[in-house]
């Protein structure tokens, strides 16, 4: 039975004003857990910004976002000498006094005298603080109407939110419940649970909580077309669907024709070229490359030039410096430390697996259950950074399922499903990894043996109980003598039907070739971060798991799709795209593709530091096997410092510092000037400004100049007394174009 | 969960997305509208009118309290050092005579006497007075939170859209600590990369390299614009508009006047040099007055090595009659320039040193009971807050740690306490964990 008690108590708090309140349902009782931990809830007070942080605010702490209600009646009723409450005038209560600032309250007015939220508190206060009770009915789940909805823009939906209880009772709770867009520009919601949507168009979700307990209404908001004849986008997708049958491109094209869509025109060759030499091997296509790509006739050329790229050596290195990344091959310590060598063999380890080819699932468990030593097993190098308990559970979770679980380190994940028995159950996979031998020379030791110990226990940090093993959201493994719970992880990790494993795989790539997650970020995926298009996912996750764990298949399948060959000029139908992969969403280069890029359409490598484990002349950053060879370029660039597992921590946000680096450092100064350089070649031949300009344009943006564009270059030239300087700047005009510096 | 980052939290990738919007969206009006459409960039950040900047006089590896701010006259001589304290212009108020110029300016100046945190060790104890974090035990360990100078600078941008919001003079020092970590490279201190008092001074990172003229920048700032001509509404995500306003204020301060004035230190009168003194400290304090002036927000003027633990003397001696002109010659000129009020100072190191000598008449490290020095800023001047032991020691009164002192410099800057950053796995992480401002100063 669905008891509408918002009514009620809307009755009772008017019933109320100016005298005791009295009512005498005696089943509106209310119950500090449901009711009263809500309304700290809903009003934030226990948020992690205010008194829910570790330390609390101002001497008053209560749970983070509730999830303790013992706690809470603890801090409010009966710390700091009970003077939270005041039962014989409950409107003086400090509680109440504070949330509404009649007395200064360094978080503000919370809520106003009399309003839904004062009369709950007020109320629980005037009844004598009943205490939460072991029997107390808990919120088993909430439910919400409707669950999804096909809005149009500027509209309104006013969603309403029910508690299902322990003791089968259920009730509206959307005045209590809290509300959160993931895309405030499409859709907002108040706080009463209406959702309003603006102007913009696309898909979103609205997460809402309530006792401890989360549910999502999702959305989309079609494009509303004017002016382009309707029956013209439809025959253009309907001619898509016709010809591109894959299930991959057949759920791009239905999600485009769900939201009123137009995919950007298909991009062209030369664009394409570079883009997937940049994508694939982390590479700029030589002019030659660009010519005879261009020339080819072959109407299967985008495919063999995939099938080329993968072949190559730059291949293995380009996806080998994304793996260092997010499995933290890092090496950070004193200058003596003798950490390179192990990050190089990790690095060799990784780059091999690619270049071969080794199945993903393969290369997966190879990590998580490497024993031995390190100079012996490279994997093994994996256990270097990653350490600690919660090293292991949030470098497993993150890298290779998909899932943030940190916040359930200390408490309830608040916007998942996952606990603290999840997060240590997890950790308990790890209990008996054992450490033996290394030397302590830098942030970590260097050559230890990891091998598996005898014993070793996880406990729950609350309730002080043994954790058994156990996979997140899977079954609990075995731990006796003879079991390596971590081959267990694995193999529960690796079977087909897993949730996570196959999909966090074809999500992280797909994000890389399209420069956003169907689940973004890539390593976030929850019911309240839904994948943008769940069919897209599921094929490539299918794909996936019947080739074999294929990478270089899924890479093919990713970069001959549809979506991938797009434009990335927007039209009128899709401007406002950026969740359905209707266009090419451009990215600057990251740090290594960017400075190898100038360094070789220059002619002038990089001269890496040298000392211990020096690299030899002409290693491009690419093939850097750690964060710590010190080049200023690339750390301004975003070059992670690897102490994460998340893709995240290599940032493409611009800088005041890039600017500068572009401009006027040293290294592109010296790139420039260099005597055996391009630049020095083009000073020094006797080929027209025409003829040089064009291999300019060839060379660093990969196309020729239209006819603007060598008019304007071969005007200054010829204006230039200096022919070397010329040429010089030209060059770095060009270099610091958003064009070269982007993936577009 | 106030929000005052107007983000949500859930997303780890937005972290990196606002870095420019805060920094980028003023920076010569450029490509705001282009910012704003972005999708990743739904709200706007703290819009900041603060006026105040702050200068911080850093001295790594931990000032002797004893033998200046809290001189303990009355006790042995082991306790008491080599020096006699002399009078300020607050009665009352004594400090140690190597601090001349500070004493005929006691009246601008506050004292928290009891700051007190419980580590011996540099390197976390660097980490916890730069960041407000517990930090690494070993100096070989990074960052693993964010400066209050990085913080600052995010969260308030620079005064004048040209200038760097947050410079180190000469360098970047606190083993690395006073960096920005997760809030972004953008957010970390611009170094200055030399010597303010050294002959010819320039600025490495504004100065050109090689033979470059700067008639060539011109031409390329030309021609880029020339070609640069790729279509910008290919890029939502904001970061093509962010480096476009990046390239924009670089090629701007390489280029343009303001910035190169600004850092220009010869434009001042001699007479005044010489007051700030010829040296490393006086001319760093004299720049960052020129800095926070032209626009900057937050200037750290890292001041050598304190770690005196043998013969203390003779390291003090080197270090505090620099530092005492410094100061008090920049208090005196700001009082001058009508600027105090609008312009914090702050006088810190990782901690204290010991009250009793050592066998080697030195010091060592001494985190129970320390001094800070703030002044300016619109806080109040001529107070001691808190107070030690009677020789030394312990805190006597008026527990202060490293949060209240850092809750008190948001606070005097105009920084909302509850602000929260999210940290690289997308955890929102509050500025101020706990700590509360020193409301004596306030």
């Amino acid at each position: 039975m669905i008891r509408h008690c918002r009514i009620t108590l809307i009755v009772c708090a008017a019933m109320s004003v100016g005298h005791t309140f009295a009512c005498a349902e005696e089943s509106s009782r209310i119950r500090f857990t449901t009711d009263v931990v809500s309304v700290l809830t809903k009003l934030g007070c226990n948020s992690g910004g205010c008194h829910g942080k570790a330390t609390g605010q101002n001497g008053f702490k209560l749970s983070l976002l509730g999830f303790e209600p013992e706690f809470d009646y603890q801090a409010i009723v009966k710390e700091s000498r009970g003077r939270r409450i005041l039962p014989a005038a409950p409107e003086r209560s400090l509680v109440l006094v504070k949330a509404t600032n009649q007395k200064p309250h360094g978080g503000g007015q919370r809520t106003s005298v009399g309003s839904e939220e004062y009369e709950i508190l007020r109320r629980w206060i005037a009844d004598g603080v009943v205490a939460p009770a072991a029997d107390d009915p808990v919120v088993e789940r909430i439910t919400m109407s409707p669950r999804e909805q096909v809005m149009e823009n500027r509209a309104s939906e006013a969603l309403l939110v029910t508690a299902h209880f322990s003791d089968g009772t259920s009730r509206d709770v959307t005045r209590q419940a809290v509300y959160e867009s993931n895309e405030p520009e499409i859709a907002s919601v108040e706080s009463n649970g209406l959702v309003r949507t603006h102007d913009r168009t696309g898909l979103f979700s609205v997460m809402v909580r309530y006792g401890g307990s989360i549910a999502t209404f999702h959305a989309a908001v079609p494009l509303q077309a004017t002016g382009q004849p309707q029956s013209e986008i439809e025959a253009r997708l309907k001619h898509l669907e016709q010809n591109l049958t894959s299930p991959v491109e057949q759920s791009l094209i239905r999600q485009w024709k769900r939201l009123g869509i137009t995919p950007s025109e298909p991009a062209d060759d030369a664009t394409f070229l570079r883009r997937v030499s940049v994508d694939i091997c982390g590479t700029l296509p030589t002019r030659k490359e660009v010519e005879d790509y261009v020339a080819d006739t072959d109407m299967e050329k985008r495919n063999r030039l995939i099938d080329r790229l993968l072949d190559r050596p730059e291949y293995a290195s380009n996806f080998c410096l994304k793996w260092a990344d997010i499995l933290r091959n890092r090496g950070s310590g004193y200058a003596t430390s003798k950490q390179r060598p192990g990050t190089a063999l990790f690095s060799g380890w990784i780059r091999d697996s690619l270049a071969a080819n080794k199945p993903y699932d393969q290369f997966v468990a190879e990590i998580i259950t490497a024993s031995g030593d390190q100079n012996e097993n490279p994997p093994a190098i994996w256990y270097r950074q990653v350490r600690t308990q919660a090293d292991y559970v949030e470098s497993v979770a993150q890298a290779f399922l998909g899932v943030r679980i940190q916040c359930a380190q200390c408490h309830h994940h608040p916007f998942d499903r996952w606990s603290q028995a999840d997060y240590y159950g997890l950790a308990a996979v790890f209990s008996r990894v054992g450490r033996k031998g290394g030397f302590a020379d830098a942030e970590v030791p260097t050559n230890e043996v990891i091998y598996l110990k005898d014993k070793g226990d996880v406990l729950h940090p609350r309730s002080g109980r043994l954790m058994r093993p156990k996979a997140l959201g899977g079954p609990e493994f075995p731990l006796t003598g003879y079991d390596d719970p971590r081959r267990s992880l694995a193999r529960w990790m690796v079977a087909p039907e897993n949730p996570f494993f196959a999909r966090t795989m074809v999500n992280r790539t797909w994000a890389h070739f399209h420069g956003r997650g169907i689940i973004h970020p890539i390593d976030d995926a929850r019911d309240s971060n839904p994948p943008t298009n769940p069919e897209l996912l599921d094929a490539l996750a299918a794909e996936f798991v019947t080739s074999g764990y294929d990478i270089k298949h899924l890479i093919r399948v990713i970069c001959n799709s549809y979506s991938y060959g797009l434009k990335a000029t927007p039209n009128d139908l899709n401007g406002d795209d950026s969740q359905t992969f209707a266009r090419f969403y451009p990215r600057r280069l990251s740090a290594e593709v960017l400075l190898d890029g100038i360094s070789q359409v220059l002619e002038v490598p990089t001269q890496f530091a040298g000392g211990p484990g020096s690299l030899p002349p002409g290693t491009r950053a690419i093939d850097l096997p750690d964060e710590n060879v010190p080049v200023s370029f690339l750390d301004v660039f975003g070059r992670p410092a690897r102490t994460s597992s998340c893709e995240c921590e290599r940032v493409d946000a611009p800088s005041l510092a890039q600017a500068l680096t572009l401009i006027n450092s040293a290294e592109i100064q010296r790139k420039l000037t260099a005597e055996t350089g391009y630049a020095a070649q083009l000073a020094a031949n006797e080929r027209t400004h025409v003829e040089n300009s064009t291999d300019i344009f060839l060379r660093l943006l990969g196309r020729e100049p239209d006819r603007m564009e060598l008019q304007a270059a071969t005007d200054f030239l010829k204006s230039e007394e200096d022919r070397g300087e010329a040429y010089r700047s030209l060059l770095w005009s060009l270099l610091a174009t958003n064009e070269f510096m982007f993936n577009h | 969960m106030l929000r005052a980052d107007g983000t949500s939290f859930q997303n780890c990738d937005g972290v990196t997305r606002r870095n420019f919007l805060q920094v980028g969206a003023p920076v010569l009006g450029l490509s705001l509208a282009g910012l704003l459409r972005s999708e990743t960039l739904a709200a706007a950040p703290t819009a900041s009118h603060s006026r105040k900047s702050i200068i911080v006089f850093w001295t790594h590896g931990g000032m002797s309290q004893q033998d200046t701010y809290d001189m303990k006259p009355e006790a042995p001589a082991e306790y008491r050092g080599m020096y006699t304290p002399i009078e300020t212009t607050v009665p009352g108020i004594i400090v140690g005579e190597r601090f001349p110029q500070q004493a005929k300016i006691m009246h601008h100046l506050s004292q928290v006497r009891s700051v007190h945190h419980d580590n011996g060790i540099h390197a976390p104890s660097a980490h916890w007075m730069q960041t407000g974090h517990f930090g690494p035990t070993l100096a070989r360990i990074g960052q693993q939170q964010p400066s209050f100078g990085s913080v600052i600078s995010r969260s308030l941008g620079p005064q004048q859209p040209q200038m760097p919001a947050y410079v180190a003079v000469p360098k970047a020092e606190a083993f690395g600590y006073q960096r920005a970590h997760y809030l972004g490279k953008a957010y970390n201190p611009f170094d200055v990369g030399a010597d303010p008092n050294g002959e010819d001074f320039k600025v490495p990172n504004l100065s050109l390299p090689g033979d470059l003229k700067l008639s060539s920048i011109n031409t390329r700032r030309r021609l880029l614009a020339q070609f640069d001509t790729i279509r910008r509404d290919i890029d939502r995500s904001g970061v093509m508009d962010g480096l476009d306003t990046f390239k924009a204020q670089a090629l701007e301060m390489v280029a343009g006047d303001h910035v190169r004035e600004a850092f220009d230190i010869s434009k001042e009168d001699p007479k005044l040099r010489d007051r700030y003194g010829r040296h490393q400290y006086g001319q760093s304090a004299l720049l960052a007055r020129r800095l926070v002036e032209a626009g900057t927000r937050c200037v750290t003027v890292n001041t050598g090595y304190w770690d005196h633990h043998d013969n203390i003397e003779s390291g003090l001696e080197e270090h505090l009659p620099p530092l005492d002109r410094a100061i008090g010659a920049l208090v005196e000129d700001l009082v001058e320039r009508d600027m105090l009020d609008d312009v914090l100072i702050y006088c810190a190191g990782e901690f204290g040193r010991t009250p009793l000598m050592n066998g080697h008449a030195g010091r060592d490290h001494w985190s129970n009971c320390f001094t800070v020095m703030l002044a300016g800023g619109g806080i109040q001047g001529g107070r001691v807050v808190g107070a030690s032991e009677k020789w030394g020691g312990g805190v006597k009164e008026r527990l202060t740690s490293p949060l209240d002192v850092l809750a008190t410099i948001y606070q005097t800057l105009g920084i909302p306490l509850e602000l929260h950053y999210e940290d690289s796995t997308g955890r929102p992480v509050s500025i101020i964990d706990s700590g509360r401002p020193i409301r004596e100063l306030l």
